[in-house]
């Protein structure tokens, strides 16, 4: 009985961790649990990336490059 | 309504959004450190009774809307394609010149602007003066005077804004229509603005200390920012702070909680009396002991990080910059490469993302390659174990791991210079330093507690579920059953790890367990501690008898089965080679290279091999006056490395020698 509340237990505890793990990184941390996650998301490069690209564009300047 | 922060750098514009916002976004007394933007629903209490949801967007300092730096076209690309409800312009008070500038760009773009005054708390102390009332006139919109830190005037900025939708802006001063592409054109423009801002300043601004005169916080940068004196200064404060947070403070506290967690172990471990061997050894010293020998260190490196956020919040870190500045310059780095350096002290991955504000494709990538060697905070537990273990918790350990650290980014930068053939060329790292202060605890204290807090997450999620893999790993064999007591050697873990650690050997450390911690380090390097507290059974790092982390240091250290030298080249190998996998996806991003990204986990690799080698050997020398073992081939590895750099320079510098050739052939036939 013992061995299965133990077994229990494990999953709840690795399934819960590595759900964790999951959901963070669909939203786009990069390194779990990190204050700055939001900041460091690949949104965020894309939005610079994005925002290069057209600073570039419309002043002909090669500033960002 | 989205509203949209926008501002020079170092206003406090995230200071004012988190402040409104109930965000706790990264802030600095230094420009550059919002480099994305960030957007939050701006918190009832200063929404200004507005009946809709109003949207804070902050944005990166600028101080033009003609981009200079990639982070300022982020702002201006916002502003001016994005279509925000309207702009609250955060103006540095101190600084009213300069900032108004940009003041009066935005003013042109037919968006309501709010000014908030920030930092009136600064111009109340220096005995400045502005006219609030006649500024808003000369504008032609609300000026509000705001500080921050302490939400003062920040409801009225709100209010002001929320009753501003959907009303136009008339600009005080309209840019002529010229072409933008013509630079005397611009320039030209750009000196009738200055002039006209000026003209504003000198109606509303009483300074009583001219920014020409001598203050006392200039005298303090004479000594601080000197060149000699400067890097003196700097060593010492970073030597007390470790010897503050990881010899005295941090063991003091780290041995309560060790007491805690040992006695939580003891109670599962009760608990599982009756289960089978593998399940207590799974959760008992797999899960509990492995997470709990991680957390152990915890308040080291909350410490750490609150004595590090009072030095950035009292200023002294910006002037860190400026001495670094010079001494980075010489080896082909940016000046504004010490932002992305000191950024990784706390994590690589916005350290090396900071790199994205340099210009120079060249510096940038050098910076984002070489920002790891500065250790990071997961790997402060790895520090202070080894520390602890082998060196009984002296701080010269941690001051050895960071001052080597940063020659290994001057050796590693003039080797990028030597493979790239980058001559010198003259850039500027301009810099605004801010005043000196009085730091705030409390500010120190949220930006402790989000360190910890993030340290306490990873340790209960990525380092758990390794911990239980690397357990699981241990106690089976290849044919899925258990290994027996001492027949470790035979386990799915050790069989996969031996073929590292014969790698290992010329660096003193070529057993499993240690290739083992090296692997699962790459995933997190906390988990250098926590598989080392599993392979050899242990979570008492810290002794709860001696109420230090030299405690059981004897016990432990006989365990790990390394003399000092090997454990100090232990220490480098895992410091220095390259990073976790998420800080590499982030190199891998910024170096937008895959030549450059290899390059870079191979100069990591070579350089964290090399030193620990050098490390391993020198110390065997010195210590018992014999070479250490797998001396040769540990020797033939590193010529080898040598001799790949010296070829990969000499292929660099003909391709760039034959590309300058054909140039200026090329020149001589148009000619």
């Amino acid at each position: 009985m013992s061995n299965v509340i133990a077994v229990i237990v494990l999953a709840v505890i690795i399934g819960a961790a590595v759900g964790y793990i999951v959901r963070s990184r669909k939203k786009g941390a990069k390194c779990i649990g990190c204050p700055a996650g939001d900041s460091c998301s690949m949104k965020n490069i894309k939005a610079l990336e994005h925002s290069l690209e057209q600073s570039k564009h419309e002043c002909g300047c090669q500033s960002g490059k | 309504m989205r509203i949209a922060f926008a501002g020079n750098p170092n206003s406090g514009k995230t200071t004012m959004y988190n402040a409104l916002t109930g965000k706790s976004e990264h802030v600095g007394n230094w420009a550059g450190v919002t480099i994305g933007k960030k957007e939050s629903p701006i918190k009832k209490e200063f929404s200004g009774g507005a009946s809709e949801e109003l949207i804070a967007v902050d944005l990166p300092g600028a101080y033009s809307m003609s981009p200079f730096t990639p982070e300022e076209s982020i702002t201006s690309g916002f502003v001016r394609n994005e279509n925000p409800d309207a702009i609250i312009n955060i103006v540095d008070a101190t600084n009213l010149s300069r900032s108004l500038f940009f003041t009066t760009q935005l003013l042109e773009l037919g968006i309501p602007v709010v000014v908030a005054l920030n930092k009136s708390d600064v111009n109340e102390k220096q005995g400045t003066k502005i006219d609030v009332k006649l500024l808003e006139e000369k504008l032609g919109c609300p000026v509000i005077e705001t500080v921050s830190t302490s939400s003062r005037g920040l409801r009225e900025v709100m209010e002001k804004t929320a009753a501003l939708k959907g009303k136009g802006q008339k600009a005080p001063y309209m840019q002529a229509d010229i072409d933008m592409t013509d630079k005397n054109a611009v320039d030209a423009e750009d000196r009738k603005r200055f002039a006209f801002v000026n003209s504003i300043v000198n109606d509303v601004e009483t300074r009583k200390i001219l920014t020409k005169d001598t203050t006392k916080q200039d005298k303090v940068d004479r000594i601080l920012t000197n060149k000699v004196a400067g890097i003196i200064i700097f060593a010492a404060v970073m030597w007390a702070v470790f010897w503050i947070s990881q010899s005295k403070i941090g063991p003091l506290i780290a041995d309560w909680l060790v007491g805690w967690i040992e006695t939580f172990q003891g109670w599962v471990a009760g608990l599982l009396e009756n289960s089978s061997p593998f399940l207590q050894a799974l959760l008992a010293d797999g899960i509990v002991g492995g997470v709990g020998a991680v957390v152990g260190f915890l308040p080291l490196v909350m410490v750490m990080y609150f004595l590090i956020a009072l030095l950035e919040d009292c200023g002294y870190m910006a002037r860190v910059s400026v001495v670094m500045d010079p001494i980075f310059k010489r080896v082909g780095l940016s000046g504004k490469s010490i932002i992305p350096f000191i950024i990784t002290t706390g994590c690589g991955i916005p350290g090396i993302m900071a790199s994205r504000t340099i210009r120079d494709e060249r510096e940038r990538r050098a910076t984002a390659m070489l920002a790891t060697f500065m250790p990071c905070g997961a790997k402060i537990p790895v520090i202070a174990l080894f520390a602890a273990v082998f060196f009984g918790g002296a701080s010269w350990v941690s001051f050895v791991a960071y001052f080597a650290g940063i020659a290994l980014i001057f050796l590693g930068a003039l080797l990028i210079k030597q493979i790239t053939g980058h001559k010198y060329r003259k850039s500027f790292f301009i810099m605004e330093l801010p005043e000196y202060k009085i730091p705030s605890l409390k500010r120190a204290a949220f930006s402790m507690l989000g360190r910890a807090k993030a340290y306490i997450v990873k340790a209960a999620t990525i380092i758990l579920v390794c911990n239980a893999v690397v357990q699981i790993m241990q106690s089976f064999n290849w044919q899925l059953q258990l290994v027996e007591e001492g027949m470790e050697d035979t386990s799915i873990l050790a069989t996969i790890a031996t073929p590292f650690a014969v790698l290992l050997i010329p660096l003193g450390f070529g057993v499993w367990q240690m290739a083992a911690a090296a692997i699962t380090g790459f995933i997190a390097k906390e988990n250098v501690v926590g598989t080392l507290a599993v392979v050899y059974g242990l979570s008492a790092f810290i002794d709860t008898d001696e109420l230090a982390l030299t405690g059981g240091a004897g016990e432990v250290a006989t365990t790990f089965g390394l003399t000092s030298a090997a454990a100090l080249a232990c220490l480098m190998f895992n410091l220095y080679t390259p990073p976790c996998f998420a800080a590499i996806g982030a190199m891998n991003s910024e170096l937008g290279s895959k030549k450059w990204l290899w390059g870079g986990i191979g100069l990591q690799l070579a350089t964290g091999y090399t030193v620990a080698f050098l490390v391993y050997q020198v110390g065997t020398i010195i210590t018992t006056g014999s070479l250490g073992s797998g001396f040769l081939p540990g020797l033939i590895a590193v010529l080898a490395m040598a001799a790949i750099v010296v070829m990969v320079t000499i292929r660099s510098n003909r391709k760039l020698a034959a590309e300058y050739g054909a140039i200026h052939s090329k020149g001589g036939v148009t000619a």
